[in-house]
């Protein structure tokens, strides 16, 4: 509540705060959402730097993102070993750019992992379709789901070999307005 | 190419900085192996360190996609470095740094201010953002209204206060007219049934109509003491035209900011597939019912869309007999509606004409008549929708335009019955049929004494009433409609099921709400303080039962959920009130018994008035203003602003244009470059990218 804190040092705190979008009290904040995802993992003191990973099981359980159909992916995408077991730098990274501060340009490169299932680099019917089912609860029809996924590769596809790359799917971002606001967790 | 580029950068990176070495050869692989992946530029930040303008690298830092472990270390080397700058350069760089570390504190306390901020949050996550964007134009409503209550009362009602309490050395001029013209009694009594002032407030008669409530209250005073002089009908008729135009600029600055958006990223039917399936998840969705809300609401979005493109295909496809079927189908409907909406306009006249002449009748019966427009208006608002409904339904539009056809006849009806109640208010005042009432004070003076006082009080009415009906309805319809559907499972509650929280209808009635308002502020100052209260409460009430009895509805549109459409929509409301005060300045007849602008043939005149009384430099400058010497090189200024503008606009599309068609271009070349580079390296037998990646993966294990 003010007094001196001994999770961190000053200067990590400061070396938190230049490399993400959060003020020192919500990276404390986050520090302790992380240690009650596992208490027994996670020590109270981080100014040794401990490696500490939490596993993905843990992670998706979180309020924030236990009932998001992508947090599978959204957990992977941002964990160093892919596996989407999260340190605490990974988690701090993670809800830093799905904050209301990051720009549009960085969401969208991490958007683009999201939503690439197969880790290909590129958004191909696959990747559209596992993520429209995810969208719709497996509720349309296989032929809505193709034809809904072919639509939308036809009007993004700028280089014309039927899937996305990270260009097209970046100048389709650019064309939807409310991409910042729906890509934006608060915690 | 970029394989051997990328491996020198970060062969040249690791050479110097041991913590990073290991990191960056690890990231190096994964990053070098992806061609189309997007490009990690982070070679750059270290040699750019020393020329960074004033925000310096830690901004840069933290908008690149890298892993914390890897903005960490750079950002320690970084530290590392001792840059080469002058001490004012750092002197600014180390204030750049302080002043956006305030500006990160001070923005975080602004948030612990605004209004509401928690509450809409909460909405947005369980409901979305359709029913998110309604509360948010209740908040800029409800502040709209504060400020112009501020408006109002620091210019009309302190002073009048002031001057009633003080009043030495005031003047008062007195009209010139028939005498009978300037009786007013308002029907102040000592000692009354004590209900009585209960149905008085409902009313606005009794002890409300003689007070600051309404215009007949306000004198003509002009203060003049010591050198402060103080022109109170003129004060009131410029704080009136004044808080239109203040409402106008709100509404218009909101209105752009969201207009740039739209204006930005052009049409939004184009891509709207690829746009639903990436951007279409709301991330900050939380709970089991939200989540499960939104993913029914993309579903019913896509297959609607679905839907629309199939009726387009069949709507080419037809001949030429069935399309003027559907036509004459379509203008027979529209007729039909018409019809329906002119006859509650009907009913809406008859019901005026009525209740005026019902003024004097006592109890509840006297309550009834009184309030006999406000009861027809909301009648027919709930029914004509209702039957234009079910119209709709054999009009086989397209799912979307069905709904905006309903949302605009919503619209007319609302707004056109409230200019029916006050073109009748208006008739019965100034007599339109030049009966013989009207001869001798230019309005209808036996039966409105006072009738600004009266157009007040209707409004007053009809604002009061609209609130009292929507609470009504909370308590007496939704709570118990959401006991019974959740107690007693028959058929029937099944299929009825529990309210829906439609925006565009709930809307509607905040739009309805504030063009009473400003239809009524000029003879009812005090309205807008009401109105503040009103929404504020409203707001609460709204909330309560969107969490304890609502569902939110799935069938949306997003254009029907805009705040381009509220405000448009507001505007319309804007634009008859606007119609109604112009009129009420500029034709009718002030009341010789009451008000400020009693001693006056016309409202406005009092501007000419005190006109004459300025200076003779003053006016002179103000006619050289108006002078045709100085309004039409404005004019001629004004216009070719407008054509450099709107050149300047078509100049950005085409360039964008043009980079869209570069973009795809560019794509093309690159596969092409690509090809030819994996044909050229299997024929020199040179080992291709996938065969290195292997290679690289068995080294690094």
């Amino acid at each position: 509540m003010g007094n001196k804190q001994t999770i961190f040092t000053d200067e990590q705190l400061d070396a938190y705060q230049d490399c993400t979008f959060f003020t020192r009290k919500e990276i404390l904040r986050l520090h302790g959402r992380y240690h009650e995802l596992a208490p027994h993992l996670v020590p109270m003191d981080y100014t040794n730097e401990p490696d500490v990973t939490i596993p993905l099981a843990l992670i998706v359980s979180m309020p924030e993102l236990n009932e998001n159909p992508f947090r599978n992916r959204i957990v992977e995408s941002f964990s160093e070993d892919g596996a989407g077991n999260l340190s605490f730098n990974d988690f701090v990274d993670m809800f830093s750019v799905l904050s209301e501060t990051a720009p549009r340009e960085l969401k969208a490169i991490y958007a683009f992992k999201i939503y690439d299932f197969n880790v290909d680099n590129f958004l191909c019917k696959e990747d559209l379709e596992k993520t429209l089912n995810k969208l719709t609860r497996e509720e349309l029809s296989p032929e809505e789901v193709t034809l809904v996924c072919e639509k939308a590769i036809e009007e993004a596809d700028l280089d014309g070999d039927s899937k996305l790359s990270f260009a097209d799917f970046e100048n389709m971002i650019t064309r939807a307005p409310d991409f910042l606001s729906t890509f934006h967790i608060r915690i | 190419m970029e394989f051997s580029e990328l491996q020198r950068q970060s062969s040249t990176i690791a050479h110097g900085y041991h913590g990073a070495q290991q990191l960056m050869r690890l990231q190096s692989k994964s990053v070098v192996s992806n061609q189309n992946g997007p490009q990690f530029n982070w070679g750059s930040p270290p040699s750019e360190g020393g020329e960074e303008g004033d925000v310096g690298p830690p901004k840069d830092l933290r908008e690149r996609p890298m892993t914390m472990r890897l903005k960490r270390a750079i950002r320690e080397v970084q530290q590392m470095r001792v840059p080469v700058v002058t001490s004012w350069q750092s002197w600014k760089r180390s204030k750049a740094k302080s002043l956006s570390r305030f500006r990160a504190d001070a923005g975080g306390v602004m948030s612990y201010v605004a209004l509401w901020r928690k509450a809409l949050h909460k909405i947005g996550g369980h409901f979305g953002g359709g029913v998110q964007s309604y509360f948010m134009f209740l908040r800029f409503l409800v502040v709209l209204n504060f400020l112009s209550f501020l408006l109002i009362a620091g210019f009309i009602l302190i002073p009048s206060i002031v001057f009633r309490s003080t009043s030495t050395s005031n003047m008062t001029v007195d009209s010139t007219g028939p005498e009978v013209c300037k009786v007013y009694d308002p029907n102040l009594q000592g000692l009354v049934v004590f209900y009585q002032y209960f149905l008085d407030l409902l009313s606005g008669t009794g002890f409300m109509e003689y007070s600051y409530m309404f215009y007949g209250y306000y004198n003509n005073t002009v203060a003049e003491s010591s050198g402060f002089h103080y022109n109170l009908p003129l004060a009131y008729l410029l704080t009136s035209v004044f808080y239109f135009t203040f409402c106008l600029i709100c509404i218009v600055a909101r209105m752009g900011s969201a207009l740039r958006v739209a204006v930005a990223t052009g049409s939004g039917a184009a891509g709207s597939y690829s746009k639903m399936v990436f951007t279409g998840w709301d991330y900050g969705c939380q709970g089991d019912r939200a989540t499960k809300l939104k993913q029914k609401s993309i579903h019913y979005q896509l297959q609607v869309d679905l839907e629309e493109e199939r009726l387009q295909k069949k709507a080419l496809s037809l001949t030429l007999g069935q399309t003027v079927g559907l036509c004459s189908l379509h203008i027979f409907l529209m007729l039909v509606s018409l019809a329906l909406i002119g006859g509650a306009f009907f009913g809406i006249f008859k019901a005026t004409v009525f209740s005026q002449a019902q003024v004097g009748a006592e109890g509840i019966l006297g309550l009834f008549w009184v309030y006999l427009p406000s009861i027809v208006i909301t009648t027919g608002n709930f029914v004509v929708p209702f039957m234009c409904d079910q119209i709709a339904l054999f009009e086989r539009y397209s799912p979307s335009t069905t709904i905006i056809m309903a949302l605009f006849r919503s619209v007319f009806l609302r707004m056109i019955s409230l200019g029916v109640l006050l073109f009748t208010l208006w008739s019965q005042i100034t007599c339109f049929k030049d009966s013989p009432k009207c001869e001798l004070c230019q309005y209808n003076n036996k039966e409105y004494p006072c009738w600004e006082t009266r157009v007040g009080q209707e409004m007053y009415k009809l604002a009061l009433f609209d609130f009292l009906i929507t609470i009504a309805m909370l308590f007496l319809v939704e709570f118990p409609r959401r006991l019974v559907v959740d107690h007693y499972s028959c058929a029937l509650t099944r299929w009825v099921g529990r309210q829906e929280f439609l925006v565009p209808p709930n809307v509607l009635g905040l739009v309805y709400g504030q063009t009473v308002v400003w239809t009524g502020a000029l003879f009812c100052p005090l309205l807008p303080l009401i109105n503040t209260l009103k929404f504020f409460i409203l707001f609460y009430c709204k909330k309560v039962t969107l969490f304890s009895n609502c569902r939110p509805a799935v069938k949306t549109f997003r254009s029907t959920t805009s705040t381009i459409f509220f405000l448009v929509v507001l505007l319309f409301g804007w634009g008859l009130a606007l119609v109604a005060m112009i009129y009420s300045l500029a034709q009718i007849h002030p009341s010789m018994s009451c008000g400020p602008f009693r001693s006056l043939t016309m409202m406005w005149s009092i501007v000419p008035n005190t006109f004459d009384t300025l200076s003779l430099t003053t006016q002179d400058f103000i006619f050289y203003m108006g002078s045709q010497a100085f309004s039409i090189p404005l004019f001629i200024f004004s216009c070719v602003v407008l054509c450099y503008v709107a050149a300047l606009a078509a100049v950005y599309g085409k360039s964008v244009d043009l980079l869209k068609a570069q973009l795809k271009l560019e794509g093309r070349d690159k596969q092409f470059l690509v090809k030819q580079i994996e044909e050229l390296s299997r024929e020199m037998g040179v080992p291709t990218r996938d065969q290195l990646d292997t290679f690289d993966t068995g080294a690094a294990n």
